[in-house]
């Protein structure tokens, strides 16, 4: 059973890839001339970013400045708003709007260090899928 | 201006001698970028809003995590498009939540053939079939839940190792296995004996 399991396995998963990979390859040229210029924008940028970061560097009293002024665009927005009927709508457009902001949520380099300290812990044990197989 | 900035950026780099840690990043974007492309396609059924989602992933990547070591810069790659994606369908529904609101529809719907490449010309038989596979193969990805699409796409088609996909994911080692088995299950039941 567990032979047949991992030889409909890896079938399916090499059919897979195959697939993926030919569709990968037939990529037309606009596309590809696309991810190329994509590419090119995300390095420029990257380049411009490291260049703002070592000027703030040297001034770290811009950033303290920046935020405060934020706030207190902030606090003048909040002031100024229509009163909401509904506290949940009120939570419900701010969860909103936090989304429309599309800022990551998350701080990925703590987190690696989480993950690294995560996989020196023992394994826990995986439960393997039901007979069935459904997920 | 804008090329006074790229000289400034160019010598900036150059001074701080991270000219081939740019070089080294724009490889490793050259390498992953296609796949990554499809990847989304696949995902989402859009190819424009999936090129926009792959450059936004890419920027983010390079201002935000391009001096970390680059073996790091695939898992941490493919974590950010996930998250991209995971933003942009989240936005299609507060889009449509607020369409439905005021009485209207998205006009943005996909046809889910979209997502399929057209027929080269050497060889439209064999390129059909493929692309009717390939088809499959998404519609039946598209019916897993997110955490089992996910693990199967970035381990089977990325090739990103349990480690790797873990942190992709944002998940422990032993889900990304779980999740990998019961996708490999239900694509197996749902593409039925020809796939197995």
């Amino acid at each position: 059973m567990n032979s047949e399991h991992d030889n409909g396995e890896s079938e399916l998963t090499r059919r897979a890839k195959e697939l993926f990979d030919a569709s990968v390859a037939n990529i037309d040229v606009a596309t590809r001339s696309r991810l190329v210029r994509a590419r090119a924008r995300a390095l420029e940028r990257g380049g411009q970013s490291r260049l703002v970061a070592s000027f703030l560097g040297a001034r770290p009293w811009m950033v303290g400045g920046g935020a405060l002024a934020a706030a207190a665009l902030v606090a003048v927005l909040v002031g100024q708003g229509p009163e909401l009927p509904d506290a949940r709508v009120e939570v419900a457009a701010l969860g909103d709007l936090e989304l429309l902001l599309a800022e990551d949520e998350f701080e990925m380099l703590e987190e690696l260090e989480f993950y690294a300290w995560l996989e020196e812990q023992p394994e826990l044990e995986v439960r393997e899928p039901a007979d069935d197989g459904v997920g | 201006m804008e090329l006074a900035l790229k000289t400034a950026c160019a010598m900036r780099l150059g001074r701080e001698g991270t000219l081939d840690y740019g070089s080294e990043l724009d490889a490793f974007l050259r390498d992953v970028e296609k796949r990554a492309f499809r990847i989304a396609v696949m995902t989402m059924r859009d190819a424009d809003e999936a090129l926009d989602v792959v450059q936004e992933a890419m920027i983010r990547l390079v201002t935000r995590y391009g001096r970390r070591p680059s073996e790091e810069w695939r898992p941490l790659f493919y974590r950010i498009l996930k998250n991209r994606i995971h933003d942009w369908h989240r936005r299609r529904i507060v889009r449509a939540r607020v369409l439905s609101f005021f009485g209207g529809h998205d006009e943005d719907e996909k046809d889910p053939l979209a997502a399929v490449p057209g027929p080269s010309e050497d060889n439209p038989l064999e390129d059909l079939e493929a692309n009717e596979a390939l088809a499959a193969l998404g519609s039946a990805l598209g019916a897993l839940p997110a955490r089992q699409r996910e693990a199967f796409m970035l381990r089977t088609f990325e090739g990103l190792d349990v480690s790797e996909t873990a942190i992709a994911m944002g998940c422990s080692q032993g889900s990304v296995k779980t999740h990998h088995a019961r996708a490999v299950s239900r694509l197996r039941e749902l593409l039925g004996e020809e796939w197995s």
